[in-house]
């Protein structure tokens, strides 16, 4: 990551009369404490204001217009109605846009040319002095396209499918260990399948939306992302600004999932029509709009090859992924990623595929690559479970690695066959020696006009760390304030990086007050890849543990009335730690049941079981488990993006075609997690925990309604239609 | 966009008389949706909310009559009792939000072939009371529909209430949605027993350009063994069978036409055999 360095906020310097008590010791440890996020009655009450809440003077208002063709160019646009009415302050398009300097994401460079590569990208923005003058005048905007024949369907043998240099979070597209099909000729059982996962929006609660203002040539916006240093250092390059002049705020963030994981249109538009006007401009896209312009989980195909010996052992596992990308940027989901380390064998092959397609541009889901990865190879294990007899539990474990099978390089800690024997255990699958009491048979379980199964399937995600840097003050009056530009999404991040940072300063919770949402504070990395208290958590270790020091060093325990002030970055220490193979595992367990006479499909209970490092918050950490799985039962169940061939558009585009689970659909989740120690992490020994809980959900849904019905779902979501006509 | 603020029912059926075009407002749930997609830009709304005969109901002999404004919320807590298959559906109109603000007024009005609030007016032999300075008029519900969301409505009118027997023996609601709340039904069915009459009325949602009622399958109440002996499997059955036929259903994205039918037929066994129960055990 590249990071521009800010000038530290300097204290005082420590001078004047030390106050007359030492800094009082925390009697107990903040951490593994359980505690309701901070900001939870702001919330509640509507006080927390989100990008667009910020009241600003003398703001105005703009309004988007997009693209009614998924591939052309835009031969005119007509702006003199729009001109013409009342309110209407101004209105961009690409022929009198200003220039944007170019930072390596073409989606970002709005407005700069006429060419049209989705349908609903933005064309035109309006600006106005009030909302609807904006939305009215974009209605008068004439943008006259010139479309033509658009390729907007994922196919696994489109011709254009090529296999990039590398995928998402910068793996290599593929991998290759030993003859797969050397491996599958030689094996007694095999599992060769073809799964299928749609596009997924996101839906987070807080649409994408910015108040930007320009203030002495300087940049002011307060945007809904999960990234403000990112954000920041991005309109830095596209505005051709010095990094200290640009200011991204994002005090509370409204849901992200990925989608607010990078600068998005949204932000760049603001900020272009703030200086076009000459006054604040609020910016907020429609839920229907965000379809097209925020992001999306590309649908995927994947093929999974295992063959097993008789006793079970895996002789090879092949998994091959195609996805989907835009014509503007390259993104491709790692589906088959995980493949590379879940299971032991001597030949193993993952590749990944993409083709450029006339459709918007995909971006990270909640655990790209894992969540419709697992739905795969977890599937197939289900498989060849039931192929070969096994119970899918015993399988898994049996087929445990005991170093990173591709890489050869030791894990840092692993607990999926601890987690898949509690899970077991507490899920009723074995007895409490281990038995397995699971009648392995499908279709068999009947309870009134209902079908009823259970299944299992395995969890991953990596445990990341990037660099970041933080901020600690100490005050003669024995407060402490915490700066770090963490981005609260709704996780409890605040929450518990005030508890890590008690801990570290060793004060009781109360003394400590922690400041997240600024890219003023200082450069840190993304709300994304479960790694946000692990990254901003060791930064806010390292100034609290050095504030500390240098209290009881320099100034004999006591803070002078100046305070003291400590900057830490964390960039050499992540640089310098030793190789490990660093996941967190899980386990999960499904009971679903399927109604013989509707089709319709239910699923009772949930229950996972977690080794993800130590838990900081047992209760905001529970709702990140529950919430995952809450996503997965969606995704296993409802969510599907529907994109018509035709026109490249997303016709599900509002919350009431895209369905995503209401509370009547959620049942019973239970959420366990073991008590982790991993000393090859970050000082707190934490892994990440806001994806894991997606990955494997969806797998763990089919494989018990399989288990139900004896009907195997490859397609997500599993539907009505899937079901009628093969029940009995 | 005018907006009009009737405060009594003589003021909104004059001002509805004066702007034939201006769109009523109730609830609000369906048309501020419609104003938001842009679907619809009338030139006045004419909003109901302060005239406060609409929100009141009463007894009117051994029927029901119940302002066109009475909401969702209201009809669960306080008329469950005597209207028990449509407080049923109430409960299944969209989130907590939605009932304490949509009102069956508004359902009429929209005329949507999937509301939810109609199946048990079918059901039950409802009526609507129609108003206009001109005067009232009172239609049968199952004559009300005229179209997917079209009705009998003259552009001078408004609805001023609905008139329903209470209920006299067990009554059902069911409907199949793609998910378990906040859904708009694949397929609905609702059915209304009366033991004394020895009748049974039924209302289908969703399967047709209006609601309908399934004749056939009511007509078999002929054959029901109404002294209070089981149901035979063949005649729930058959019942059943007679709801599907009775469908008109479409292919759309919430469902096919053949699930639609073959699930109207599960609906109409299952909700004939619980209603059976509740009057055997009566
Ligand atoms: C999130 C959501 C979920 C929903 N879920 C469901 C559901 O599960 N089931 C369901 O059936 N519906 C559902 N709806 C639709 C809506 O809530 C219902 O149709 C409701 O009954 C409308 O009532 P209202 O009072 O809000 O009507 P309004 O929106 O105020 O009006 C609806 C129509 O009726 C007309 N109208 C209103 N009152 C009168 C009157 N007195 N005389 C003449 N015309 C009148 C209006 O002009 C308009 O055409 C949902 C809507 C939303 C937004």
């Amino acid at each position: 990551m590249t990071s521009t360095q800010r000038q530290p906020t300097q204290s005082q310097p420590a001078q004047g009369q030390p106050t007359q008590s030492r800094v009082q010791d925390a009697a107990q440890r903040s951490v593994g404490t359980a505690s309701p996020r901070i900001e939870a009655w702001d919330k509640v009450t509507g006080r927390a204001p989100y990008a667009v809440d910020h009241p600003v003077p003398g703001a105005a208002y703009a309004w988007v217009v997009q693209s009614t063709v998924a591939r052309g160019v835009v031969v005119d646009v007509d702006t003199s109605r729009a001109l013409a009415e009342d309110g209407v302050l101004g209105v961009l398009w690409h022929g009198n846009a200003q220039r944007l300097e170019s930072v390596g994401d073409p989606e970002l460079m709005v407005l700069q040319s006429a060419r049209i590569a989705y349908r609903g990208q933005v064309v035109a923005v309006v600006v106005a002095t009030s909302p609807e003058a904006a939305r009215a005048g974009a209605d008068l905007v004439r943008v006259r396209e010139d479309g033509m024949t658009s390729d907007t369907v994922l196919r696994i043998d489109h011709p254009a499918l090529y296999q990039p240099v590398q995928v998402n979070a910068g793996y290599p597209a593929r991998s290759a260990i030993g003859d797969v099909d050397a491996g599958l000729a030689a094996a007694a059982v095999r599992v060769d399948a073809t799964y299928r996962t749609p596009a997924e929006h996101h839906c987070a609660m807080e649409p994408h939306a910015t108040t930007a203002f320009w203030e002495r040539g300087c940049l002011v916006v307060f945007d809904g992302t999960q990234a403000s240093t990112a954000v920041s250092e991005t309109l830095a390059g596209l505005f051709e600004l010095p990094p200290q002049s640009v200011r991204v705020i994002n005090e509370h963030v409204g849901g992200g999932f990925g989608s607010k994981g990078g600068p998005k249109p949204n932000v760049v538009l603001a900020a272009m029509a703030a200086r076009l006007v000459g006054r604040p401009v609020k910016l907020a896209l429609t839920r229907q709009q965000l379809f097209a312009v925020a992001g999306y989980r590309t649908p995927t195909i994947q093929r999974v090859r295992l063959g097993a010996a008789t006793n079970g052992r895996l002789l090879a596992i092949g998994h091959d992924a195609v996805s989907q990308t835009s014509q503007l940027s390259e993104f491709v989901e790692q589906s088959a990623v995980l493949s590379r380390h879940m299971y032991a064998a001597p030949n193993r092959l993952t590749t990944h595929r993409v083709v450029a397609l006339d459709v918007p541009t995909p971006v990270w889901m909640r655990a790209p690559g894992e969540c419709p990865g697992s739905f795969a190879l977890e599937s197939a294990i289900d498989e060849l479970a039931s192929a070969g007899n096994w119970d899918p539990v015993r399988l898994r474990i049996d087929n445990e690695p005991a170093v990173h099978p591709e890489e050869q390089i030791p894990f840092s800690s692993r607990h999926l066959v601890q987690c898949l024997q509690e899970g077991a255990e507490r899920f009723g699958w074995t007895d409490a020696s281990g038995r397995v009491v699971r009648d392995p048979r499908p279709a068999v379980r009947r309870d009134g006009e209902w079908l009823v199964g259970t299944g299992v399937a395995a969890s991953t995600y990596p445990s990341l760390t990037w660099p970041s840097t933080a901020l600690a003050r100490a005050t003669a009056d024995q407060r402490f304030d915490v700066e770090v530009n963490a981005a609260d999404i709704g996780t409890g991040a605040r929450t518990v990086l005030r508890q890590i940072a008690a801990d570290a300063l060793d004060v009781p919770i109360a003394y400590v007050e922690i400041t997240v949402g600024d890219s003023a504070i200082g450069p840190a990395t993304v709300a994304g890849g479960s790694m946000g208290t692990a990254s901003w958590g060791w930064a806010v270790t390292k100034a609290c543990r050095l504030l500390r020091e240098r209290i009881e060093r320099d100034h004999g325990g006591r803070v002078p009335t100046g305070g003291v002030a400590v900057r830490a970055d964390t960039t050499l220490e992540i640089r310098d730690r030793p190789e490990f193979s660093r996941h967190a595992y899980g386990a999960q367990f499904c009971q679903a049941r399927v109604s013989t006479m509707t089709g319709e499909v239910r699923v009772d209970r949930l229950l996972g079981v977690f080794a993800a490092g130590r838990i900081v918050n047992p209760t905001t950490a529970r709702s990140q488990f529950i919430g995952g799985m809450t996503m997965g039962l969606s995704g296993a169940l409802l969510e599907r993006s529907v994109l018509d061939s035709r026109t490249g558009d997303f016709v599900t585009g509002d919350l009431a075609a895209y369905h995503v689970a209401v509370s009547a659909d959620v049942p019973r989740i239970e959420v366990a997690w073991l008590d982790e120690q991993d000393p090859h992490l970050n000082p707190m020994g934490v892994k990440g925990i806001g994806e894991i809980g997606i990955v494997g959900t969806a797998a763990a849904v089919a494989n018990a309604v399989h288990h139900a019905t004896g009907i195997r779902v490859r397609d997500l979501p599993i539907g009505l239609a899937q079901m009628i006509g093969k029940l009995h | 966009m005018e907006f009009l603020r009737p405060s009594t029912w003589d003021e909104a059926l004059a001002a509805k008389a004066e702007h034939p075009d201006a769109v009523p407002i109730a609830g609000g749930t369906d048309v501020m949706v419609e104003l938001n997609f842009d679907r619809r830009r009338p030139p006045a709304l004419l909003d109901l909310t302060r005239v406060a005969s609409l929100a009141d109901w009463a007894a009117d002999g051994d029927r029901l009559r119940i302002g066109a404004g009475v909401t969702y919320r209201r009809i669960i807590d306080e008329l469950g009792g005597r209207l028990p298959g449509l407080a049923m559906a109430a409960r299944t109109v969209g989130s907590p939000q939605i009932r304490n603000r949509g009102t069956v007024g508004g359902n009429l009005g929209s005329a949507s072939p999937a509301g939810d609030a109609h199946p048990p007016l079918l059901a039950t032999g409802a009526e609507v009371e129609i108003g206009s300075v001109r005067g009232v008029r009172t239609v049968a519900v199952a004559d009300f529909f005229q179209g997917p969301k079209r009705s009998v409505l003259a552009p001078d009118e408004l609805i001023a209430a609905f008139l329903v027997p209470a209920a006299t023996g067990p009554q059902q609601f069911a409907k199949v949605g793609t998910r378990n709340a906040m859904v708009i039904a694949v397929c609905s069915f609702a059915l209304a027993l009366d033991p004394q009459r020895r009748t049974i009325g039924t209302g289908i949602g969703s399967a047709g350009p209006t609601p309908l009622r399934a004749t056939e399958a009511e007509a078999l109440a002929a054959e029901l063994p109404w002294e209070g002996k089981t149901l035979p499997d063949t005649i729930v059955q058959r019942f059943g069978e007679l709801v599907g036929a009775a469908a008109r259903p479409i292919d759309d994205v919430r469902g096919s036409a053949a699930y639609r039918r073959h699930a109207l037929a599960v609906l109409g066994g299952r909700t004939l055999r619980w209603a059976w129960e509740e009057h055997r055990c009566a």
